[in-house]
């Protein structure tokens, strides 16, 4: 068996880092824990769920994906390549790593993602097992577990009361991964540590059962009151994925971007003839909740939540996906006692 | 091998018309061989494109002539910043397109059988590459009917090919502009598109109607195409739904379980019922 | 809890008696959703997340026992005055901290809401001050806080950064600004940016650029700022709502102090000011025209 002695974390980054890898890591900035670039001397916090998700590396929050010099009246284009160096992506959550799932298949359904396949080519996952779970982790209910990280290249598993981490390669990948940080590595065993205790929140069947009947309930009203309209939650969200397409020209040339976007913000779905398909923010939650719990899992046979609750912490409103489950599924049940109907 | 999907082709622009006030179409042709053939080979009709100018963005329309052609046309209204600068391209200047991309009218499967197109305004496009289709290939299918109709004479697209249609003994052609929009030497109709859509014939066994136009339009059609006896399975009509990406990535055009850019934008008005009302 | 049980009396009596269709103000919150941790060092109010209270919207009297209120009722509910569904039940009552209360008055010296549309339920710390009008919680507002209130923490980090080269602070600014994502928590948080359509969303022309990227971000976060000098309250909503942890408030101070010491403005105390920022005179300052 493999092994790490937890605080030498920075020393595996050290090796892959020599090894030729870019390193990136839950790493802390101002106070804030991200999953960033990895830098000699940072700390790697397992100690904390990043603010943003592993989606991060593989689909940046703005990226090029095209470009042209201007030539007289016309433009000449300039090949876009995406820029994905060979990388190791350390101590992603497992909630994360099944989000890749989803990615996976919208990146890829028919037309294939040239941007998001180079880097998810480019990346081994190096997924660490949670030894903690907060007020707002959810994985066990939405088909996750906080131990295992399937579609992940390796995981570290916490042992021996934190003190250690086994590294499990699961993939070839992972295991050229362990192979880069053999140096770091140590063999012997170690008594793994018991996952933490993940509640569950909601029945995902009985959710989904209550989605497919209820696009018209007056609960979507209800439910969004509180909802502010900003991108907190999907841009925090692994699995969340909309994006928006931008030209931005300067005198010599034009590059076309691609940006994040959310169906939460009012000028997602405007036409431009003023027309709104989804003219209040009901509407625009009820199509984040349908996305995510009823639409993927039927296109795509994946969920597009992982309960990984990064929505409820950052949300400025306390809001949560865990939250209009869970009110859901109590809705979705009338005769389940006092508790149906109380407010999450 | 694995290309970049956003990269659009160039385009040049051969032509340029004025079909009503801010409404063009353009003729776009292919800068470059390979990507016309690469075009033609998928291309069907019903099937749209990303039409653009670099530094501006893309904006997502129809593709408005019919396969068998060495060049493309486009018909569009000015909205937003992308039309604006589409229309600002004058004969001779590129501009990009990417496509074709979506589904397409099941014409083959319409062999025989009568067509009844119906439209309203700027929704004559999407159905004139269907009409233009069947007529190179008139003999393939049965009666051909065309109810057309706009707010005013000015608002009226493709004029010269309504003439020509008007002249045809094998497309029967009823245009109609709505009351107060007709000018002293209009010969057409005055009425509500779907006012006039009552007084057409019955629907043969196996016709298909098609329809595109305002929402309202749509919407008062459809009672009517149902008493001339068309199902909901043998009404077609196209979804505009706001699009980026145009590959089924970027999530704007979902709506119930359905990317409209890639299961539409052709559906059956048994299709469209099936989806959530509220959020089309 | 001493106060709720006036409070909840006085919101089942207005809307018992049809004086108001709606109140806004917290319920408490069973379980989770304890908001994101609170960086140490960022500058940031703590629960941002509303910690156990969240937004209560009650529209039944006999729901008015819903209501709570303490000092870990932190969310600036007058956002709220900006979604279309919540005016359509004006007239309308909300629970009023001082930070709710003075961004009520500074949205009534901007007219945005009608007179008799709004009343407060209006807290002085966590001592309940009964059913006030506009004009009452800008006296309160004015009797609670004679002075300018500024948290002396980030005057001392504004001194500092003041000390540095311009050029060390644009990278310094640069560097936070580069984590921002674009995702507008901040202007959804705040009551006064209320503008239909964002600036950042005007694209003929393109004002500023929509990318999650340095020059846009820079930009956005800047005007952001800027348009909020003079109208700011200081309630410290879009920093508690910024996912990153960006250090808005030194801006948001920056720019107050500067509104107060060149233009004698405090925002969030008089309903009848002239808004700083929509307002001209012949005699202001020119000088920093050359």
């Amino acid at each position: 068996m493999k092994s790490l002695s937890a605080d030498r974390l920075q020393d595996l980054a050290a090796a892959l880092s020599a090894a030729g890898y870019r390193v990136v890591a839950p790493v802390e900035a101002d106070g804030v824990v991200r999953f960033a670039p990895w830098s000699p001397g940072a700390a790697i916090r397992t100690d904390a769920v990043p603010v943003n998700s592993l989606k991060d590396v593989f689909f940046p929050p703005s990226e090029a994906i095209g470009r042209w010099r201007r030539s007289g009246d016309g433009f000449d284009a300039i090949e876009t390549r995406p820029e994905a160096p060979k990388t190791a992506a350390l101590a992603a959550r497992p909630c994360d790593v099944a989000a890749l799932a989803m990615l996976d298949a919208v990146f890829n359904w028919d037309f294939r993602d040239s941007f998001y396949d180079a880097r998810r080519a480019a990346t081994v996952v190096a997924a660490l097992a949670c030894s903690e779970a907060d007020e707002e982790c959810f994985c066990t209910s939405v088909g996750g577990r906080p131990d295992a990280a399937p579609g992940a290249d390796a995981l570290l598993r916490p042992a021996d009361g934190g003190r250690t981490l086994i590294v499990e390669p699961l993939t070839d990948q992972g295991r050229d991964l362990a192979a880069a940080a053999s140096g770091v590595l140590q063999d012997g065993a170690a008594a793994p540590d018991a996952p933490p205790e993940v509640r569950r929140r909601f029945d995902i069947g009985r959710v989904g059962a209550w989605l497919a009947g209820n696009f018209d309930s007056p609960l979507w009203k209800e439910l969004s009151l509180p909802c502010l309209g900003c991108a907190a939650c999907a841009y925090a969200c692994p699995a969340c994925h909309c994006f928006d397409i931008q030209d931005e020209s300067g005198p010599n040339g034009v590059v076309r971007l691609r940006n994040w976007d959310a169906c939460g913000l009012g000028l997602f779905t405007l036409h431009a003839s003023g027309h709104n398909p989804r003219p209040d923010q009901a509407s625009r939650w009820r199509q984040r909740v349908m996305h995510k719990l009823a639409y993927a899992p039927e296109r795509f046979k994946v969920a597009a939540c992982t309960g990984c609750g990064r929505c409820g912490r950052v949300c400025p409103r306390g809001m949560s996906l865990a939250d209009t489950a869970e009110r859901i599924a109590a809705a979705a049940a009338p005769a389940a006692g006092p508790a149906a109907g109380v407010p999450a | 091998m694995n290309g970049n999907i956003y990269q659009p082709v160039e385009m040049r622009i051969e032509r340029a018309k004025d079909e009503a006030p801010e409404v063009r179409t353009l003729r776009l042709a292919f800068a470059h061989a390979p990507d016309r053939e690469a075009f033609f080979r998928r291309y069907r009709v019903g099937m749209f494109g990303l039409y653009g100018v670099p530094g501006e963005g893309e904006s997502t329309f129809c593709v408005a002539s019919p396969p068998g052609r060495d060049y493309i046309e486009c018909t569009f209204r000015r909205a937003g910043r992308v039309t604006a600068a589409l229309l600002d391209r004058e004969v001779g200047h590129p501009v990009t397109f990417r496509g074709p991309y979506g589904n397409h009218f099941p014409i083959e499967s319409w062999r025989g059988k009568d067509l009844l197109f119906v439209a309203g305004g700027i929704g004559l496009p999407p159905l004139r590459s269907v009409i233009w289709n069947i007529l190179d290939r008139r003999a393939e299918f049965g009666r051909v009917a065309v109810v057309y109709g706009a707010r005013t004479v000015a608002d009226l697209v493709y004029k010269d090919e309504l003439a020509g249609w008007a002249g045809r003994s094998d497309v029967e052609l009823v245009t109609t502009v709505d009351p107060g929009g007709e000018t002293p030497d209009w010969k057409g109709r005055v009425g509500f598109v779907p006012t006039v859509l009552k007084e057409m014939p019955a629907a043969a066994p196996g016709a298909a109607a098609l329809v595109c136009g305002p929402p309202i339009m749509i919407r008062l059609s459809l009672p009517v195409l149902s008493g001339l006896g068309f199902r909901p399975t043998a009404i077609y009509s196209t979804l505009e739904n706001r699009m980026k990406c145009g590959v089924g990535k970027c999530g704007r055009c979902n709506v119930g379980g359905v990317y409209v850019c890639k299961d539409g934008p052709v559906f059956t008005l048994e299709e469209i019922q099936r989806l959530p009302q509220a959020d089309l | 809890m001493s106060p709720t049980p006036s409070l909840r009396e006085d919101a089942a009596r207005l809307l018992r008696e049809g004086r108001v269709k709606l109140v806004i103000g917290y319920r408490a919150h069973a379980g989770g959703g304890q908001g994101p941790a609170v960086p140490e060092g960022a500058c940031r109010a703590p629960l941002a997340g509303g910690g156990g209270r969240r937004p209560a919207f009650i529209e039944e009297a006999h729901r008015a026992g819903e209501l709570v209120f303490d000092g870990a009722c932190s969310q600036n509910l007058a956002a709220y005055l900006k979604k279309p569904e919540v005016r359509a039940r004006m007239p309308l009552a909300i629970v009023a901290s001082e930070a709710v209360g003075r961004s009520l008055v500074s949205l009534a010296a901007e007219s945005q809401f009608a007179q008799g549309a709004l009343l407060a339920l209006a807290f002085r710390g966590e001592r309940y001050e009964g059913v006030k009008e506009v004009e009452e919680l800008a006296a309160l507002a004015r009797e609670a806080a004679p002075e300018p209130r500024r948290d002396p923490d980030i005057g001392r980090r504004l001194a500092e950064l003041a000390a540095w080269p311009a050029q060390r602070r644009a990278e310094w600014w640069s560097a936070r600004f580069s984590r921002c994502t674009r995702c507008y928590a901040c202007r959804a948080a705040c009551p006064g940016c209320y503008c239909q359509r964002c600036v950042t969303e005007r694209n003929v022309p393109q004002w500023v650029s929509t990318a999650a990227l340095g020059h846009g971000n820079y930009a956005w976060n800047m005007i952001r700022a800027f348009h909020q000098a003079g109208r700011c309250t200081l309630c410290g909503a879009c920093a508690s709502a910024c996912p990153q942890g960006l250090p808005l408030m030194l801006l948001n101070t920056f720019l107050a102090a500067q509104a107060a010491e060149q233009f004698d403005v405090e925002a969030g105390l008089d309903p009848a000011a002239k808004p700083l920022i929509g307002t001209w005179d012949p005699e202001d300052d020119n000088s920093f025209f050359t």
